[in-house]
């Protein structure tokens, strides 16, 4: 038999060992807590005893269905927003084309727990819609359809911004020669330009719906009184009501995990049927077209999508922010800084919270970075035996929930024979944080790998670089821009994350989300929006400083 | 890339160093969190020992002590229902102590291996703004005028408003609660989420809102009023308990001292919860000044999932 | 060396003195690539050895990797590294050497002086044009003075008459700096006018292993001939008069004691004659203009020599394409092969 090249190379070696501590061991954790209900006290007693129980509760069907709904409708209804900006976006010339890119950004940026908050605030009765112009939306948004509005809002970006990033790479010259050969625009898009943008699309839609149903604040705060179950909030109440069922949430949870696989299979099918390989090019900004009479309508769609997306739950935080009492509502006597000089000031803990996730945020973007690129490097370029488990290992984050991930995480490093563990240090966050978010650098990475040639790797060892020095000097620079937005991306959603974080922070260490929620739970509304108005601009600014420091240097984005 | 790593480097060791894996006494409790702040730093600076804090809702500090059942950490427990304290005392778990300090301590806010920090009870937290007349009694929140703003904590997370419903379904059936329930109440989330619709004038008020809070918020400006029901109302004292696995027993036992002492209980009344101790002034009605209703919590617990399911499927009409 | 179940390359036995050039040539899917990627260390060898300057780089449980092992390769698609520039590419080998900054930036700017690109050491490599590429490829590869230089396929991207003035540039600088070289390719007016050794490979062996004009007086097989595209093979049978083909009488043409052969028929050994008389008929199948004349494709009528034989013929006069043409044999020109088992086409 062959030995392709001289075995496996260091690269791959880190990858499969990150990929086993940060993703596996909690997983394994998982999958024995649901076959040994008692693996919590250290005992293997009655195995499978759990799983009857669990998938014979006859509400699970009910769940099942509607976490797939949300996932679908979330999925459809993104679609149907992003695609069409996006298409705009990358063939056409938009006028404020950067300034839309930023402001779709931004409900990355807005933690799903503050938007949904933000938009009961604004649509329920006396909210602050009815405050300004007299009526409210409350039984739209307490309903199935008011659920997936939320939840579509903080995830149409992600198509958006792969959608017109993979159009923008194919450009306009095959749908040309499809017209050269007789179609119409209309018809050389349906047929040619929409198909080769299918790697993008099916990607982001598949990330959409591991969110989607993976998705705990919208649905447990909007979807209670609909009567509206899904899998993720019986997990939830499978882990905080007394006595605590973790073999049930490990067993749910592996429900979950089931149908985001199948969705993962469904999108490598679509994916292998036919091939997309024209998409190798650059970007061509110049063969982007004039929108012509077009113009006022689709700059009218994007300021609405902005408006609606990011510029409503930014204003009904910062209302809440600025507001001294709830009660007192929106008049100039109720508004004031009060809730950001007590952050400021510190007097309740704030700042430390901050650096605290800010930290853990640097910290999980860099390994993350780095553990994705080397992940991404193992599955694409190397031809280690195996690579199919790693690549199923880079995804299956995307279908854990937060809160069975940090539950896995206790298991695994709680253990009383390990003679040192992260965890109750801040490291356990970190491990959370990196579990979570690393499909997100593995999938950009992957992407960029696939556009870069074998030989520029050969060549490099050709010429005396040993294979990390390879790796550092030539592939990592090549994927660079792709991987640093996926980084800032983790930073972003790392920095506030909290369904993991309530459970696995180690005692007396408080994030951003810890803190915000405490405010909540007291009652101090106005403190905790301040803190997430805080947030989201420091999270949505230091990207952006850190993208245009490097634009001016060199050629990313 | 050097650089890089490097900093990398930096940013581990600072998180290694930011968690200190082995605190003098870790606690774990449902909150408030300003209250066990300046227990910890009050108990630290009279004692030297430093005090690790965990907080959460009760339901997320027990899924951690289940999840860390095979080498758990927490030395002392202050859960925020009763039910854990008779609970944990079944499994064995607890230390028995009786403080000095808890002598004040009425005798049905303390065990052998438990007793109340504060008490907490439930009310009706009424938003004056809403239009509504003030009401007196948990049956007004059924009357017309309130119909569609009124909301309810869900008794499945909150360990207080199921006693509530067991207290008052155990007198009168669920008669009550179907009235509510055909007037347009609706269950809403646990205790914060039922009050922020009320704050904000979308309900007029929560029916069985947790007093302190409210309370807390009314001293900060808010346009709530909290009504004790004259036909009594039930208590949710917060357990103090420290775990018999415990490698600090001796630093927890002066932990649990120091919550009964008079500064102690004075933290307490500071956040508007009924201090333990019957010999604290606090600023709100005492548990002396309350129509309690009586609970039989063994045998309301027993039927815990008959009466959820049966205020479920009131609701789910 | 194989992948998979299937044998790759078997029984290759090459050893290239210093200062020497060898060519790799063969059909695509020989395993020329294979094996150039073997010397360079990016395959494992399953048996067999690799020396280079005697010391062993891969053979029974030892195998080193490329960047130990000296080399320099020029690859099809250049592999220029587009995150650095011109300058950056090829000072690359030097910095994995340890050389110093100074001397570091003298060699690299001698070695791009040497391709004629000195004036674009900041370029980006994706500025420039496909040719200037190419250089920038080639200064990569000698600018570390390599033990040994890898060409896999370095002309095959670009346009015929550049690859024309490239293969000059190529062999002067191979010669002029005395380079050790592997080249690979399928084109083989670039191997004929490069290398001091050719090897022919087919089929993951070696089907011919010698100099250029050796290569083309002597090919050692009917495939090699065909692939070198040096004229036409006829299958013969000999009989009481001579030889025939397809029951067509050839008459005494010479040629070895065997009762079926091959023979391989080049321009040289052809001459025009009248159609009626000659020995062979063929068909015009193409003209082109030439400097020195018309080139003439004919395509010989000759039965049971599948795929149809075509020979190139220079003709002073313009022929029209579908006229039918005599041929005589030179029969001192022929060359003549013991007959290939049938069938007598190649599989490819």
């Amino acid at each position: 038999m062959a030995r392709a090249r001289e075995g496996v190379s260091p690269s791959v070696i880190i990858a499969a060992a990150g990929l086993v501590l940060v993703v596996a061991v909690p997983f394994l954790f998982i999958i024995l807590q649901a076959i040994f209900p008692e693996l919590g006290r250290g005992s293997l007693a009655a195995p499978f005893s759990a799983l009857a129980g669990a998938l014979g509760d006859p509400k699970l069907i009910g769940m099942t269905g509607n976490t797939l709904l949300l996932g679908v409708l979330v999925v459809a209804l993104s679609a149907l927003i992003a695609v069409p900006l996006a298409v705009a976006r990358a063939l056409f010339k938009v006028p404020g084309a950067v300034i839309w890119d930023v402001l779709f950004l931004i409900p990355f940026m807005i933690p799903p727990y503050i938007a949904v908050l933000g938009w009961i605030m604004t649509l329920q009765p006396r909210g602050y819609l009815e405050q300004l112009v007299g009526f409210n939306l409350a039984t739209f948004l307490f309903s199935v359809p008011g659920i997936v509005f939320v939840m579509t809002l903080n995830s149409f970006p992600v198509v958006y911004f792969a959608v017109s990033r993979t159009l923008e790479t194919v450009g306009s010259r095959y749908a040309d020669v499809g017209r050269v050969f007789g179609a119409s625009p209309a018809r050389a898009f349906w047929r040619i330009t929409l198909p080769l943008s299918t790697p993008g699309l099916a990607a982001s839609l598949l990330l959409v719906f591991a969110m989607a149903i993976e998705e705990y604040g919208t649905p447990a705060a909007l979807g209670g009184r609909a009567g509206f179950e899904v899998l993720v909030t019986a997990i939830d109440l499978r882990v905080s009501d007394w006595p605590i069922d973790l073999p049930g949430a490990a067993i749910l949870s592996l429900v979950l995990v089931v149908l985001s696989f199948g969705a993962f299979v469904l999108q490598r099918w679509i994916l292998t049927r036919r091939s997309y390989e024209a998409t190798t090019g650059k970007p061509q900004d110049s063969a982007k077209r004039d929108l012509g009479v077009w113009k006022l309508p689709v700059v009218a769609g994007f300021a609405l999508v902005a408006f609606v997306a990011t510029g409503l739950p930014l204003l009904a935080i910062l209302a809440s922010a600025l507001s001294r009492t709830i009660s007192g509502g929106l008049v100039w006597s109720n508004l004031g800084f009060s809730n950001f000089s007590a952050i400021l000031g510190d007097s309740t803990g704030a700042l430390k919270a901050l650096g605290t996730s800010l930290s853990l945020g640097v910290a999980a973007a860099l390994v993350t970075g780095l553990l994705g690129a080397l992940s991404a490097y193992a599955v694409v370029k190397s031809k280690v035996r195996g690579r199919g488990v790693l690549d199923v290992l880079t995804i299956l984050p995307n279908a854990l929930p937060g809160i069975v991930v940090a539950v896995g995480l206790i298991l695994a490093w709680n253990q009383p024979w390990l003679p040192v563990t992260p965890y109750n240090t801040s490291l356990i966050l970190l491990l959370a944080y990196c579990c979570i978010l690393l499909p997100q650098p593995v999938r950009y990475a992957t992407a960029a790998f696939h556009q870069i040639g074998d030989n520029l790797e050969a060549a490099a060892r050709v010429f005396g670089a040993s294979p990390m020095v390879a790796f550092r000097r030539i592939l990592l620079p090549l994927i660079a821009p792709s991987l640093l937005a996926a980084m800032l991306l983790v930073f972003a959603v790392a920095t506030r994350e909290l369904v993991a974080s309530v459970v696995v922070a180690p005692v007396g260490v408080s994030t951003i989300s810890t803190y915000i929620w405490r405010q909540f739970e007291q009652g101090s509304v106005g403190l905790g929006m301040a803190m997430a108005f805080v947030t989201i601009l420091i999270t949505t600014a230091l990207p952006l400083i850190a993208l245009s420091l490097m634009g001016r240097r060199g050629n990313l984005l | 890339m050097l650089k890089f790593t490097l900093r990398a480097g930096v940013a581990a060791t600072a998180l290694f160093g930011a968690g200190a894996a082995l605190a003098d006494v870790t606690v774990y409790t449902a909150g408030p969190a300003k209250l066990i702040e300046d227990l910890a730093a009050g108990f630290t600076a009279e004692t030297g020992v430093a005090v690790e804090v965990f907080q959460a809702t009760t339901g997320k500090v027990m899924a951690r002590i289940e999840a860390e059942a095979a080498n758990p950490v927490v030395d002392v427990l202050i859960s925020a229902s009763w039910d854990t304290a008779t609970d944990f005392a079944e499994r064995g778990w607890l230390v028995p102590y009786t403080s000095p300090n808890a002598e004040m301590v009425p005798d049905f806010l303390k065990t052998e291996t438990a007793v109340a920090q504060g008490v907490s009870a439930l009310a009706i937290a009424w938003n004056p703004n809403s239009g509504t007349p003030k009401p007196t009694d948990w049956a007004d929140l059924a009357k017309p005028e309130y119909k569609d703003l009124v909301n309810l904590p869900d008794p499945a997370q909150s360990g207080s408003a199921f006693e509530l419903v067991a207290a008052l379904s155990g007198t009168e059936g669920m008669g009550l609660f179907d009235d509510l329930a055909a007037n347009g109440a609706i269950v809403a989330g646990a205790n914060a989420e039922a009050l922020n619709p009320v704050l904000q004038g979308a309900k007029a008020a929560v029916f069985g809102a947790v007093d302190y809070i409210s309370m807390a918020g009314a001293a900060k400006g808010e346009t709530i009023e909290v009504i004790f029901p004259e036909s009594g109302t039930v208590i949710a004292p917060r357990p103090v308990m420290i775990l018999n696995w415990s490698q600090n027993q001796d630093e927890a036992k002066q932990f649990v001292d120091y919550i009964l002492s008079d500064a102690g209980q004075a933290m307490v009344a500071k956040t508007f919860l009924m201090p333990a101790r019957s010999d604290i002034a606090a600023d709100r009605p005492l548990i002396a000044d309350l129509n309690i209703l009586p609970v039989d919590a063994e045998a309301v617990y027993a039927k815990r999932a008959e009466t959820l399911d049966a205020f479920a499927t009131t609701f789910a009409k | 060396m194989a992948y998979g179940q299937t044998q790759i390359l078997r029984g290759i036995d090459v050893a290239l003195p210093g200062g020497q050039t060898l060519a790799l040539l063969g059909p695509s899917g020989c395993g020329k690539t294979t094996l150039l990627r073997l010397v360079a260390g990016l395959l494992a060898p399953t048996s067999g050895e690799i020396r280079i300057d005697g010391q062993m780089v891969a053979g029974p449980g030892l195998f080193l990797p490329p960047e130990k092992r000296g080399l320099g390769m020029v690859f099809q698609d250049y592999a220029l590294w587009p995150h650095l520039t011109v300058a950056g590419n090829v000072a690359f080998p030097l910095e994995m050497a340890g050389v110093g900054r100074a001397e570091r930036e003298t060699r690299v700017a001698a070695a791009l002086d040497r391709v004629g690109l000195a004036a674009m050491a900041d370029r980006s490599p994706s500025a420039l044009s496909g040719g200037q590429q190419q250089r920038v490829a080639i200064a990569r590869a000698i600018v570390g003075e390599p033990r040994i230089v890898l060409f896999d396929e370095p002309l095959s991207n670009l346009d015929r008459e550049l690859r024309e003035t490239m293969v000059a540039e190529l062999g002067a600088l191979i010669r002029g700096l005395g380079l050790t070289a592997i080249y690979v390719t399928h084109d083989q007016s670039e191997a004929l006018t490069l290398a001091d050794q050719v090897a022919v490979m087919e089929a993951g062996q070696i089907a011919q292993l010698s100099a250029p004009e050796d290569l083309v007086e002597h090919p050692a097989s009917p495939k090699v001939a065909e692939f070198l595209r040096l004229g036409a093979v006829l299958p013969l049978v000999r009989d009481g008069q001579g030889w025939s083909l397809g029951g067509r009488p050839f008459g005494a043409l010479g040629g070895p004691d065997f009762a079926r052969a091959e023979v391989l028929i080049t321009p040289r050994a052809l001459l025009l004659a009248e159609a009626g008389s000659a020995t062979l008929t063929g068909e015009v199948m193409a003209v082109q203009y030439r400097d020195t004349g018309y080139a003439v494709t004919v395509r010989l009528e000759a039965p049971g020599a599948a795929p149809a034989q075509t020979v190139q013929i220079s003709s002073d006069t313009r022929m029209r394409v579908g006229e039918r043409v005599g041929l005589n044999i030179i029969s001192e020109r022929l060359r003549w092969f013991p007959a290939r088992p049938e069938p007598t086409f190649a599989k490819e």
